[in-house]
């Protein structure tokens, strides 16, 4: 079935973008690294349940979001700490932290897990708010492709930034070669415990904002109606209103 | 990155824009208090707002910058998440730019700043 078509917008969606999506949606679809493609589509599915979550609305404003009692309004049969983490990246990142992320590990969520979700939930939040900021519906969710996760595991990790261990700049060889050449950054590193994940986004980043080599370019790019200043304006401006301090 | 680019593109911008300041937004930068507004509006989640900025800025500038704003917006609402959910610290906090304008925003009181300064 074609995803992606915008057969309802009045908006002319570029051709890359649309292409982008529909290769994340059959992505999606298939077994990870960690997750089945049955468990990713769930991931996604509690996505777009975590904005309306009362328990989340209820635990925004809170002094301790790690001790306040609740249940979340969950659509799926995820695990509890799954459900939890997906709903605290999409209602309460800046507040995540490595002992929560340390206390899941050892009850059942591994980091591995985790950094997959977290990858499988920033880039379905990120289709969906595309097509929210233009007011059209989401797009439906894929069916699950049969077979079971790879469990790979890149061979190369430090544990010199974040919360899990990531590949630092040398490590990105072998299987690992296509990630960065010579330089790389901390948020290009984030998610490389999980490689995938990394380029599971930079894909929707090429067409949602711009390549990685077009970054160093301060100027405006071709195929986009929007100049450099006008784009990091917008990033900007969505980057504090989610107190972003990277 | 939008000051990097208002130095290359030697254009007088106000930095402010990004803080929601309308006027500082709409200096140096095309259709700017526009698209800060829309920017805002899709990451503060509040439908009303969204649907007016919406039609503020494609009435103002056209369906093809509302599609890339969009694009953007949505790259970004991801970009912090990436960042917040692995607690990744600032590459390189010397940089005399950075500091300014780290100072200039008001940005190190952010919860997420303690993934840096901590």
């Amino acid at each position: 079935m074609a995803t992606f078509e915008y057969s309802d917008s009045q908006f002319p969606i570029r051709d890359d973008i649309k292409l982008a999506y529909r290769e994340y949606w059959q992505t999606l679809a298939s077994p990870g690294s960690w997750w089945s493609g049955e468990q990713r589509i769930a991931i996604a599915r509690e996505v777009r349940n975590a904005g309306t979550c009362k328990y989340c609305i209820q635990r925004k404003p809170a002094l301790s979001p790690y001790n306040f009692e609740g249940e979340h309004d969950r659509s799926t049969s995820l695990p509890a700490q799954a459900v939890d983490a997906i709903h605290r990246i999409i209602t309460d990142q800046t507040r995540i932290t490595r002992n929560w992320i340390e206390k899941n590990d050892s009850q059942g969520l591994s980091k591995e897990c985790y950094v997959e979700l977290a990858g499988i939930t920033v880039n379905v939040f990120s289709i969906d708010e595309f097509n929210r900021a233009l007011g059209l519906e989401l797009e439906p969710l894929p069916e699950a492709q049969p077979g079971e996760p790879s469990h790979y595991r890149p061979k190369h990790l430090s544990e010199d930034i974040g919360f899990v261990p990531t590949i630092p700049l040398e490590g990105a060889v072998e299987a690992e070669a296509d990630l960065w050449s010579d330089r790389t950054a901390n948020v290009l590193r984030a998610f490389t415990l999980v490689p995938d994940a990394l380029r599971d986004w930079i894909k929707i980043s090429n067409a949602q904002y711009l390549s990685i080599e077009a970054m160093g370019s301060m100027f405006k790019q071709e195929g986009r109606s929007i100049d450099r200043m006008q784009i990091e304006l917008v990033a900007g401006r969505v980057s504090a209103i989610n107190q972003c301090f990277y | 990155m939008l000051r990097a680019s208002a130095m290359t593109n030697e254009t007088e911008i106000d930095i402010q824009g990004i803080n929601g300041d309308g006027e500082a937004a709409a200096t140096g930068i095309k259709f700017g208090e526009e698209l800060m507004s829309f920017a805002e509006a899709l990451a503060a989640g509040e439908s009303a707002p969204l649907s007016s900025s919406r039609d503020a800025l494609l009435a103002k500038a056209g369906a093809e910058v509302l599609v890339d704003a969009s694009g953007v917006a949505a790259n970004f609402q991801r970009m912090v998440r990436i960042a917040d959910s692995i607690g990744i610290p600032v590459d390189n906090m010397e940089t005399e730019l950075g500091q300014q304008i780290r100072k200039e925003l008001g940005i190190s009181s952010f919860a997420s700043a303690k993934n840096t300064l901590a």
